[in-house]
């Protein structure tokens, strides 16, 4: 349909040009274009944004369904209802479906929007972070308050940037950064991660504070864990309290093989990430913390490291870059976990900050890469 | 006129020196009586919050003479003590400690010397006695406030030279923060801290209600000025412990209850 | 010469900004700025402070030996500065604002806008330009530092100059807008107003 209308219409000079950047969208969207460049030399892949972009979605749908299971039954598990599997199903995709219409209206909108104004095709780096964004947040997080830190987000991190590809850091992150520093109070403590709201016979029950397993760990280690009834296939399956996505190791980790599969995402900064984690984490551990292998399973640590760190327009672009950036994200976030009183998750800082030092180690890896061969050719 | 020689050059910057060294003294002096009835009148006005007799912005509002006429209506009698708990000289009802003052007993309080403490007891049974400690930037002081059981906590004021505003300055500007300490007891036993600041604070009842402890909630993202505020507490506080224990008094009646039921 | 005097109060205001066209004076405006009070004291003290050295200044501007000017600016400036600060001191109405202010009052003799303008324009002009000169810098500053302030007390506490006006009704102060950085998103969204404004700031 939107090929007939196209010719006339919406080209430059037709009468709805003005809204030429929204059919684009939606057009190529559906169909791949069959407009190709035709000046200038270029390497292209038979793959494009958007697929790549649908490619990540798929890979986080494990996680969002998991997600959803685990919020029906953290609900069902906290306030003892008799629900069964479908029921807890149901509930979480309900609690959390307003999560994402939000994350994706007021995100696209402004997208669409500042595509308009600025005449140019709107961009599709959208689709991810919106699937993101209600990943990230305690399930109970108002709405306005989400609506809030995305339009922040991507006003200030991605448009003022200029739009998808051009934001220093990843936009998903900087909501969750917007919200965690703006209202820390439905962000964190232990009354934000198991909703009761939606369930009319709990209507006028006391909300029961639940402990996420990083904070019970934070204060108590092992034994605090297994005093709160969490041992450590429970955090690896994943039906733990939490941000609603970040809980199962194991869906996080078909995602993973999806993007590694794929070639989406660069295994080199999953793995180097876990191993930054590791090493941290032991060097906590002789200092009498919880082993170091908790820190992966914990928290958003395994999300981070997979969905968030590996950002292509935001991780380092060196072959050689990607192992450092990686390293350092996961040292830095048990870093904070570990000598920080006041944040106890360190992923998030973690990655924000070397999404900012990622251009400076891609200089550095070429510099030193351009002075070896360099020397190189001088001996030859 | 050759401003550029060596004697011109050092003539004139002597002069200069000298003028503005002068007019600076000068205003000094004749504004410093002033500026010491601010400082009096807000130190006054920062025991009177802790106390509860009202809020720091409606002493603002009611200005410096109304501020000292409240205090010399509430106050019973106010003394100095040493860390042994015993009287050692009068303080005139019309004198309070400055934060200067704090500064010079918080050296000897951590040195070997003896300090001086004050107490000041109101009408109400109420004391109040300062505490002095270093925050992240500079100097944090305050007032905590003790019912006559000398162990409850009846609230608390405090201030800060520099501390961050939004984050550190919350020790003073966060009326939330303060009010945490209503309530609460300090922890007279000699080798325990007599009072803590820490992530998470009391824990909780099984209604949700808070056990009243000798905790309280750390400000988040101000981990130094709370730990500074809490040693400053800890440090003024265990100079005064031998004082407010000697003051503490069993309570018979319950003992003797319990044993009733026991037998 | 009236022409000129114009451009020499009104350039500093909008089209010179000391803040946002020149980028100076970042630090302070980052630090006073959560309240409106605390801003609008620290900007009348900039104005105050900025008008008296640059008139003195240049007052004295064919006395100053050459090799020492540097040292005769930075002791009128300070002078100005204890002069301001003991002054609100001694104020009932001024003291707890002088507080909340603590070092920053202090911290206006390493604003460069102060040295700048007596650097840049006392030591060339007679005393009543460079008066009005140091006095529009200053309000250009101050200007800068109110509509920042504005925000922030208002998104971040929800009162303007200490008076409720959104949490009456169920406003939820924003925590982000008390920290510093959400001062320098701030700075950043008005230099982006000033340039689409005045087209000729842009960088090409």
């Amino acid at each position: 349909m939107a090929d007939q209308n196209k010719p006339g219409l919406f080209e430059k000079g037709g009468k709805l040009y003005w809204l030429h950047s929204s059919i684009d969208a939606f057009d190529t969207f559906l169909r791949v274009p069959g407009t190709v460049t035709r000046r200038g030399a270029h390497v292209r892949d038979g793959i494009d944004l958007k697929r790549v972009m649908i490619m990540v979605v798929i890979a986080l749908v494990p996680a969002a369904l998991f997600a959803m299971y685990n919020v029906g039954y953290q609900t069902a598990h906290t306030y003892s209802l008799d629900w069964g599997f479908w029921n807890m199903f149901w509930y979480g995709l309900l609690r959390m479906l307003p999560l994402f219409v939000v994350s994706y209206l007021v995100g696209l909108g402004i997208e669409f929007a500042s595509s308009q104004i600025r005449e140019e095709e709107v961009n599709e780096g959208y689709l991810v972070t919106g699937f993101l964004i209600p990943l990230i947040v305690p399930v109970d997080v108002p709405l306005w308050m989400l609506a809030l830190a995305v339009a922040f987000s991507v006003i200030f991190v991605k448009e003022v940037f200029g739009g998808t590809g051009m934001n220093i850091w990843n936009p998903a992150l900087v909501a969750r950064a917007f919200l965690f520093f703006s209202y820390p109070s439905s962000m964190s403590g232990s009354s934000v991660w198991v909703s009761k709201t939606w369930v009319p016979s709990l209507k006028g029950v006391d909300a029961i504070s639940t402990a996420t397993p990083l904070a019970i760990a934070h204060d108590g280690g092992v034994q605090g864990l297994s005093d709160a009834g969490y041992s450590f296939m429970d955090l690896v399956w994943g039906l733990i309290p939490g941000s609603t996505g970040e809980t199962s190791v194991v869906a996080i980790l078909i995602g993973a093989i999806i993007l590694v599969w794929t070639g989406v995402a660069s295994w080199k900064i999953m793995l180097s990430s876990i191993a930054g984690g590791l090493l941290v984490g032991w060097l906590g551990q002789l200092g009498g913390g919880i082993p170091a292998y908790y820190h992966i399973v914990m928290g958003g640590f395994l999300f981070g490291s997979v969905f968030m760190a590996t950002d292509p327009v935001t991780a380092a672009q060196t072959e050689t870059g990607k192992w450092i950036y990686g390293f350092l994200v996961g040292a830095l976030a048990v870093v904070v976990r570990l000598w920080n009183p006041g944040y106890m998750e360190g992923m998030m800082l973690a990655i924000l900050l070397m999404n900012t030092f990622a251009p400076l180690i891609d200089h550095c890896v070429v510099s030193v890469s351009i002075k070896r061969r360099a020397k190189k050719a001088l001996t030859a | 006129m050759n401003t550029n020689n060596n004697i011109y050059t050092v003539v004139y910057t002597s002069v200069i020196v000298v003028v503005v060294a002068a007019l600076l003294a000068f205003v000094s002096q004749s504004l410093k009586s002033r500026q010491q009835a601010n400082e009096k009148a807000d130190t006054i006005s920062q025991m009177l919050t802790a106390a509860g007799f009202g809020t720091k912005a409606e002493f603002q509002k009611i200005g410096n003479a109304a501020v000292l006429d409240k205090y010399a209506q509430e106050i019973a009698e106010a003394f100095i003590v040493n860390p042994e708990g015993e009287k050692v000289a009068d303080l005139p009802l019309d004198e309070v400690y400055s934060p200067s003052q704090l500064k010079a007993q918080n050296y000897k309080l951590k040195g070997s010397d003896v300090p001086e403490l004050p107490v000041f007891v109101f009408k109400n049974g109420l004391t109040v006695v300062p505490v002095y400690g270093a925050g992240l930037w500079g100097p944090v002081w305050g007032y905590v406030a003790f019912e006559e059981d000398g162990v409850t906590i009846k609230g608390a004021y405090f201030d800060h030279e520099s501390e961050t505003a939004g984050l550190g300055a919350r020790i003073k500007d966060d009326p939330a923060f303060q009010a945490e300490f209503q309530g609460e007891n300090a922890d007279w036993e000699a080798d325990v801290k007599v009072f803590e600041i820490v992530k998470g604070g009391s824990p909780k009842n099984a209604d949700g209600s808070e056990i009243m402890d000798n905790r309280i909630d750390a400000i988040t993202g101000a981990t130094m000025t709370s730990i500074g505020l809490e040693n400053a507490i800890q440090t003024w506080l265990k100079g005064y412990s031998k004082y407010f224990s000697s003051k503490e008094q069993p309570a018979p009646a319950e003992e003797a209850a319990e044993e009733v039921t026991e037998e | 010469m009236n022409a000129k005097l114009k451009e020499t109060i009104l350039n500093p205001i909008f089209k010179g900004n000391p803040i946002t066209v020149l980028v100076l004076g970042i630090c302070s405006s980052l630090a006073v700025t959560v309240t409106l009070k605390g801003a609008l004291v620290m900007a009348l003290s900039v104005i105050v402070v900025c008008g008296i050295s640059s008139l003195i200044l240049s007052m004295l501007r064919n006395t100053i030996p050459g090799r020492v000017r540097i040292i005769v600016q930075l002791v009128v400036v300070a002078m100005m500065v204890i002069l301001v600060d003991q002054i609100l001191k001694s104020f009932e109405a001024t003291y707890a604002i002088d507080k909340q202010l603590s070092v920053y009052i202090g911290l206006i003799i390493t604003n460069c806008i102060v040295m700048g303008r007596i650097e840049a324009f006392a030591l060339g002009n007679k005393p009543w330009p460079s008066f009005l000169d140091g006095v529009s810098n200053g309000a250009g500053y101050g200007l800068i530092l109110l509509i920042v302030a504005f925000f922030r007390e208002l998104l971040g506490s929800g009162t303007l100059f200490g008076v409720d006006v959104l949490n009456w009704m169920g406003y939820v102060p924003n925590n982000l807008v008390i920290l510093p950085p959400f001062a320098l998103i701030l700075l950043g969204c008005i230099v982006w107003v000033q340039r689409s404004i005045q087209k000729d700031l842009q960088e090409k």
